[in-house]
């Protein structure tokens, strides 16, 4: 496995761009990648001829998450005040906006079925969940506190709830806190299942493999420099990889299950073998942090390819070729 | 007509023109043709006996006839003859080539029928029923890469026949050539999906590539078509295995387990289809050995009360299962024994699962013999094949004998020297026995033989002292180890390797041990590592339990010695102390105290605890204690013990009888860094310095520039609390320290987040600025203490404190502040970068609301932005941070009221401003913060006009007073607005009390404290009292433009009043300075300048001056007033590029309602 060369856009953004996801193709359309950034603005790219698109306003403080729909026509955007934008991805139109008090939205994720919009609730120390279609808060996933503290700010403070990640299946979600454990809720009862414990510091990207056979699987990235690799359904932490000098800030997987992509505070983006437990590359393109990295849907003419695209602080946009 | 009609018609005529040609062939075959399909068999047999005649190079007609005498006459040997004909006329007549080959199949003769079909091919290249046949005739006898040719152009002429493709898959399977035959198989699939012969094919495949989980998914496949075939559920039995294997090899125990129970009932549903195949039997043996020896035993939430019932039955039920797992594996091995005693390597196996089953549960049965039976088994093994190294390896691991181990092991390298395995069961053979030379060698050549065995990797990291490796490099062999085979002894030895090293922290240590207590819960070590790997990761409370079931592991078993006993309570004890929980803390120690075990170790613990809960006589008496025996303890004890003593003795009996018993003690004590630490916080805080002599003496210790970073730290604030007034910390003094520190080292963070925390703190002119700059942003300084402060924060603090900072829109605002362009971006993007970092520090976000309602200020308050900032105040407010009652919070609390008050206010909601600037009053706050509520109450009743409130809070206003001169400026703009007070010494007298706090910029205060008396005086119009208090204002700070700006104007306006050339002259000197001091070019001085100067008659001055207030406007900011008197100027020189009416019309275009221009407009046009 290896990545081509990058093909990168300087200054994608007038500002650090923080956030990253891709828009899977539709009939009328190629995938298309959408970034935010603390410029307030939420883009839309395409990859083939490295142009914007679009350019979306209306946040009043950075944009820290964005999330696509699966069926790639609508995306949502969440800034710092914890407004969440969802539009219509071609026209920009807005679809709906909901709100939550600042600081309670942090990542964003569509389920996989399109169904429901899952946001990691920063601190509240819940995962929330939308409705697709009448865009109604449907549930909030508390993270139960310790039996010994009482809610003061420490306590609250420690489950800050940065990520969140939808099973393939749709029946779990995980969200990584800023205390290091990751929690695990079962969907449809709205209920937390266990911890998974292992990182002492922030979790702040979490995935898990999109492989038939290794949905029970959890990658997740934390600021200890550790990407994890849990068994989310036994509650054990299978592998633990080092390598990134300082924290690791997004993890994503490819979609065949056998790689994985990193993007750090060292700058760098790494690709790890997961069958070797060890990364394959450095690529050290970028000036300065590494805020997300995300995989493109499998290309068209040969399945085994797709494109990794990966934003960072030094405001620019850089796309490879996985293969 | 009908159909058959037409056949009826079509008969005649065909006869009719035989009877007149009875010689063309062609008529004959096309009436047999008609017949032949009609039914009437024989007599078209005859017609084409004739055609065939007549026309013997008719192909199609011998064909018929060959139809005719197989089906028919069942002639063969003429059918043969005729279709061999039609082939022979034409190859590619695959229907001919066909039937003829399905005789000589029917005849059983195969080398003919090979021998037919090459003769086509070598004819026709296009004769694929030939390249067809053939390929299927040597795939049958095993021809596979002849087979592989012919298949390959068959499948050309059929590239929808699922049989060529699943054919040409299985020749390049045989032939070994894997990933073509998975493709070969995948391309039938897809023809047909109900292949079961290609998806089995490709599941075995994927099988023997490892990759299960595409195996998994072929067999799962093949079950969906055919669910009671026996091929497929053993392949998905076996790739469950084989997956499991996987996962359990990565120390996913669970999931492992998980899969290994699926794969066991698939094996059960085979017996029941085919219960007498004796491989079934050994992979459902094979599933149970490894469900055996990877169960994982389920880790209950335990809560601190820990039933030790519960804990033991736990871990009896968790044995209970593996052995019967081991059990049955045993069974099963039996019956595939049973079936096929012939197989050696079950007597094997069953030996392992004997081997297993009775180690779980710990009976050892002695035979009749001194035999054990899976010795014994091994042995049968060895019978039937002596020469197998790897039956000699397993006898050797499996037998009790030292010698016979000794003596199976080397017979294994007799037969294959190059065995690793028997090399490293060797190894630790040696190594048990206590001969490690030889041990080591063994286990070298292990290692140099196959690299990626685990065993070689852990005997050589147990071998470390041997071998003088450094401790680093030990744990690296053991991790290797670990990361080979996840076996609980590993894990264990890992985490034992790791603790007092840095390692103790990291991921792998703590997977490494998690992954053992699965497997090994009855084992006390592994709980009380995991007790010791929680306690170095903080979590005190796990850590608290894991020693509980430690011990209650070690008490239900019983047979483990005192000590170690001990040093789990004293683990425990820690943890206790650490988690706060002093209380049971102490009786922990109590426990130990009464048993006679509290060593050094305990005693510290002991007077921490007994201290926290307030028993400062027992504390002290422990101390002394510890005190005692302080010499002969190793050095890293003792300190940590000097350290608790000097400590203890400060917060219990104080600084001086700290700083005695600190001179009391030996001087060698203080040599390591963090007893001098200790040392040195004491001496910062005493006045007198009595430690002096101790603390220069032992200054050497210090070496790393991260304490001497800390050194001056602590340096400088034992300046701020020995330099403190009644009210105030000596924060000058503590600038000046860390100023000359910093100046040392330069890079230290520590010293400069310090220095830039006391510059806010300070309330000196233009210290925030330069706060701002000395303390460095880096992205990832985490702080530890929440008393350091980051470089975000005092960025934060700094950008509030400075209207100016940040990115000014320029075109509008002509700031004459000196400290511009000091920040390279807006700090408010700076804050939200730091908050996106750390999100949930609620500072980060108080300090962003903060900036933002700068920003919101500066932008004179639109309406969206106040929404947007209202809400982060409203959500900002709504935090149970802020109902606790610390000053700290409270405070914030109050900056956030007065925030939304203030944009309340801004927006004209007077009575939400009022009711939050209220409860603002209302905070438990000293009356210098409480003073600026109140001050915004006299603003919203200002504004209401509401003079009698406004009084009041006036007056509470002068009640409270401030210490900031801000406060008592705002107060007195309210005052001569308003006109408050006559009597205005009270505010004066305030004001100057205020000053005595600062010492070199207190000036700078006073002048803009005339500066608002100044314009207040020219707002009524007494021009003349204005100029006094400014004039004072300029002499008092001597190179603030805004000043002289100010003065400069009012002298203008004095001389316009009073026709006085000296203000004329005053006006000329003040606008000069001004412009000499203003950092960046000022508009309207040089406007005022050349007015004065005209009047005064100079007109090369007014022309040059005029000329730069030109040029001091940006082009798309120039007021309408410029171009008008550009138009003045362009007048005077006739031949200017500009005609003097453009400059007119465009002066009017800007501002049409100026009477002025549209006279002058008359004029120059009439």
């Amino acid at each position: 496995m290896k990545l081509a060369s990058p093909a990168t856009i300087p200054d994608a953004h007038d500002d650090s761009v923080w956030t990253a996801t891709w828009v899977p193709g539709t009939d009328g359309s190629p995938p298309l990648l959408l970034t935010g950034s603390l410029d307030e603005t939420v883009r839309l790219w395409d990859p083939n001829n490295l142009s914007c698109l679009q350019t979306n306003t209306g946040h009043c403080l950075g944009v820290v998450s964005v999330a696509a729909h699966p069926s790639g026509r609508i995306a949502a955007s969440a800034s710092i005040d914890s407004f969440i934008r969802v539009f219509d991805v071609s026209t920009n139109k807005t679809i709906a906006t909901l709100e939550a008090p600042p600081s309670e939205v942090w990542q964003l994720k569509f389920s996989p079925d399109g169904t429901t919009l899952a946001a990691a609730g920063g601190g509240s120390a819940s995962v929330k969940l939308w409705d697709t279609a009448e865009w109604q808060l449907i549930a909030t996933l508390s993270i139960p506190r310790p039996e010994a503290s009482k809610p003061s700010d420490k306590s609250s403070n420690k489950k800050f709830v940065l990520s969140v990640a939808w099973s393939p299946n749709g029946r779990q979600i995980a969200c990584g806190s800023m205390d290091g454990t990751i929690s695990i809720f079962d969907v449809a009862r709205a209920k937390f299942l266990y911890h998974l414990e292992g990182h002492c510091m922030p979790v702040r990207s979490l995935v898990y493999s999109p492989a038939y056979q290794d949905q029970r699987v959890l990658f997740s990235a934390s600021d200890d420099g550790y990407v994890h690799v849990y068994d989310a359904d036994g509650k054990t932490l299978i592998t633990s990889m080092s390598g990134h000098a300082s924290w690791v800030l997004s993890v994503d997987v490819s979609h065949d299950g056998t790689a994985l992509a990193t993007g750090s505070s060292d700058k760098t983006v790494r690709l790890w073998d997961l069958k070797m437990r060890a990364a394959t590359q450095i690529l050290s393109n970028h000036s300065d942090q590494v805020w997300s990295v995300a995989f493109g849907p499998p290309g068209r003419i040969d399945p085994r390819t797709c494109l990794l695209a990966s934003v960072s602080d030094d405001k620019s946009l850089a796309f490879y070729q996985y293969s | 007509m009908t159909m058959e009609d037409e056949g009826e018609a079509l008969r005649r005529r065909l006869e009719e023109s035989l009877d007149l040609h009875p010689d063309d062939p062609s008529l004959h075959f096309d009436l047999g043709l008609l017949l032949w399909e009609k039914g009437e068999k024989s007599k078209a047999a005859e017609l084409f006996v004739k055609s065939a005649k007549l026309n013997p190079e008719n192909g199609v007609a011998f064909r018929y006839l060959g139809d005719y005498y197989a089906h028919f006459s069942a002639d063969s040997q003429r059918a043969h003859k005729c279709y061999q004909r039609a082939v022979a006329l034409n190859p590619d007549d695959s229907y001919a080539g066909e039937g003829i080959c399905d005789l000589l199949d029917q005849g059983g003769k195969e080398s003919l029928q090979i021998a037919v079909c090459l003769e086509a091919t070598q004819k026709s290249p296009r004769a694929f029923w030939a390249f067809r046949r053939l390929g299927f005739l040597q795939l049958h006898q095993k021809k596979w890469s002849e087979a592989v040719q012919n298949l390959q152009h068959a499948i050309r002429g059929y590239p929808a026949c699922a049989d060529l493709w699943e054919a040409l898959g299985l020749a390049y399977q045989r032939l070994g050539m894997f990933t073509a035959a998975i493709k070969s198989y995948g391309r039938a699939i897809e023809l047909e999906d109900t292949r079961i012969f290609a998806l089995v094919e490709s599941g075995n495949i994927s099988m023997m590539l490892g990759t299960f989980r595409k195996g998994i998914e072929h067999f799962r496949q093949a079950l969906q078509v055919s669910s009671l075939d026996v091929a497929a559920h053993y392949g998905l039995a076996s790739s469950l295995l084989g997956l499991a294997k996987e996962c359990i090899n990565l120390g996913a125990f669970r999931w492992g387990a998980s899969l290994l129970e699926e794969a066991s009932e698939v094996t059960v549903e085979i017996m029941s289809l085919a219960g007498n195949i004796s491989c079934i039997w050994k992979l459902h043996g094979d599933i149970q050995l490894l469900y055996a020896k990877s169960f994982p035993w389920m880790e209950n939430a335990w809560g601190l009360e820990i039933d030790q019932r519960t804990l033991i039955d736990s871990i009896m039920s968790w044995k209970k299962k593996c052995s019967v797992a081991a059990v049955s594996a045993c069974r099963s091995y039996q019956r595939a024994l049973h079936l096929a005693p012939w197989e050696a390597n079950l007597y094997i196996d069953i030996g392992l699962a004997s081997d297993l089953g009775f180690f779980s549960e710990e009976n050892h049965k002695e035979g009749l013999n001194s035999w054990s039976l899976s010795e014994k088994m091994c042995l049968g093994s060895l019978l039937l094949e002596g020469e197998n190294s790897e039956y000699w390896v397993a006898l050797g691991c499996l037998s009790n004998h030292n010698v016979l181990r000794q003596h199976a092991l080397i017979r294994g390298l007799q037969l294959d020297i190059s065995l690793a395995v028997s090399w490293a069961f060797l190894g630790k053979l040696y190594r048990h026995e206590g001969k490690r030379q030889l041990g080591q060698l063994a286990f070298d050549r292990a290692r140099s033989i196959d690299p990626s065995l685990a065993l070689p990797w852990a005997g050589m990291s147990a071998d470390a002292d041997v071998r003088n490796l450094k401790s680093d490099e030990a744990y690296e062999c053991c991790l290797q180890a670990m990361q080979i085979l996840p076996v609980a002894e590993f894990q264990i030895g890992l985490a034992k390797l790791a603790l007092n090293s840095t390692h103790l922290t990291s991921s792998e240590v703590f997977r490494a041990i998690r992954q053992a207590l699965q497997r090994a819960p009855h084992y006390p070590e592994s709980h009380n590592l995991n007790g010791l790997v929680c306690e170095a990761r903080t979590d005190y409370e796990s850590a608290i339990v894991s020693f509980r079931l430690a011990r209650s592991v070690m008490s239900s078993s019983g047979n483990y010695s005192k000590s170690s006993l001990k040093d789990v309570s004293m683990n425990l004890a820690r943890s206790l102390c650490k988690a706060g929980k002093a209380n049971e803390a102490f009786q922990e120690c109590e426990e130990l105290k009464k048993e006679g075990q509290l060593e050094p170790e305990g005693l510290q613990m002991y007077a921490l605890c007994l201290w926290q809960l307030g028993r400062n006589d027992v504390a002290l008496s422990a101390a002394r204690k510890l005190a005692s025996s302080i010499l002969s303890l190793e050095p890293s004890l003792a300190g940590a013990s000097t350290s608790l003593i000097c400590s203890l003795m400060f917060f219990i009996s104080g600084l001086d009888s700290a700083i005695t018993s600190i001179l009391k003690m030996p001087k060698q004590l203080f040599q390591s860094s963090k007893v001098y630490f200790t040392v040195f916080a004491i001496h910062a805080l005493d006045q007198s310095s009595q430690l002096e002599s101790i603390v220069s003496s032992c200054s050497y210790s210090v070496v790393s520039s991260e304490d001497i970073s800390s050194m001056h730290f602590l340096l400088a604030l034992g300046k701020l609390v020995k330099h403190a007034s009644k009210n105030h910390l000596g924060i000058q003094k503590g600038i000046h320290h860390l100023r000359r520190a910093l100046h040392l080292h330069p890079n230290s963070s520590v010293i400069r987040n310090l220095l830039g925390y006391l510059l806010v703190c300070s309330r000196e002119w233009n210290d925030v600025h330069v706060a701002t700059r000395c303390s460095g942003v880096e992205l990832y300084d985490r702080k530890e203490d929440d008393f350091l402060k980051s470089g975000f924060e005092i960025l934060g603090a700094g950008a509030i404190s400075c209207y100016t900072t940040g990115r000014i829109n320029k075109k509008i605002l002509f700031s004459t502040c000196r400290e511009q362009g000091l920040f390279e971006r807006d700090p408010i993007l700076q804050l939200q970068r730091y908050l996106h970092q750390e999100p949930w520090n609620h500072n980060g976000r108080y300090l962003l609301i903060l900036n933002y309602i700068q920003k919101v200020r500066k932008e004179r308050f639109p309406q969206h932005l106040c929404a947007v900032l209202q809400r982060l105040i409203h959500v900002a407010l709504s935090n149970p941070l802020y109902l606790r009652p610390e000053t700290s919070n409270e405070y914030k609390k109050f900056q956030l009221l007065l925030c939304v008050a203030e944009v309340c206010l801004q927006s004209g909601n007077y009575i939400d401003c009022l009711q939050h600037a209220r409860s603002a009053s209302m905070l438990q706050l000293p009356g210098g913060c409480l003073f600026y509520a109140h001050l915004l109450l006299c603003r919203a009743f200002a504004l209401q006009d509401n003079l009698v409130s406004l009084t009041k809070e006036y007056m509470r206003c002068l009640e409270l007073k401030t210490d900031c001169h801000v406060g008592w400026v705002c107060l007195k703009m309210i005052e001569c607005q308003y006109k408050l007070l006559a009597d205005a010494t009270v505010l004066a007298l305030c004001f100057e009390e205020c000053s005595k706090e600062i010492k070199s910029t207190s000036n700078m205060w006073s002048a803009v404290y005339n500066l608002v008396q100044g314009l207040f005086a020219a707002k009524m119009k007494d021009f003349g009292a204005a100029e006094g208090f400014l004039s004072r204002a300029c002499s008092l700070a001597g190179d603030e433009s805004c000043l002289f700006f100010c003065h400069g104007t009012i002298c203008m306006e004095l001389a316009r009043q009073q026709r006085d050339s000296h203000f004329l002259s005053l006006a000329i000197r003040s606008l000069k300075k001004a412009r000499e001091t203003s950092p960046r070019t000022l508009p309207v001085v040089s406007l005022l300048l050349a007015q004065a100067e005209g009047s005064l008659g100079n007109k090369a001055k007014w022309e040059k001056n005029l000329h730069d207030e030109w040029l001091s406007w940006s082009p798309e900011t120039r007021p309408a007033e410029i171009y008008f008197q550009m138009h003045l100027l362009s007048q005077r020189h006739r031949d200017s590029s500009q005609n003097p009416l453009r400059w007119i019309l465009q002066a009017i275009h800007l501002n049409p309602s100026c009477h002025r221009y549209w006279k002058v407009l008359l004029n120059v046009n009439g």
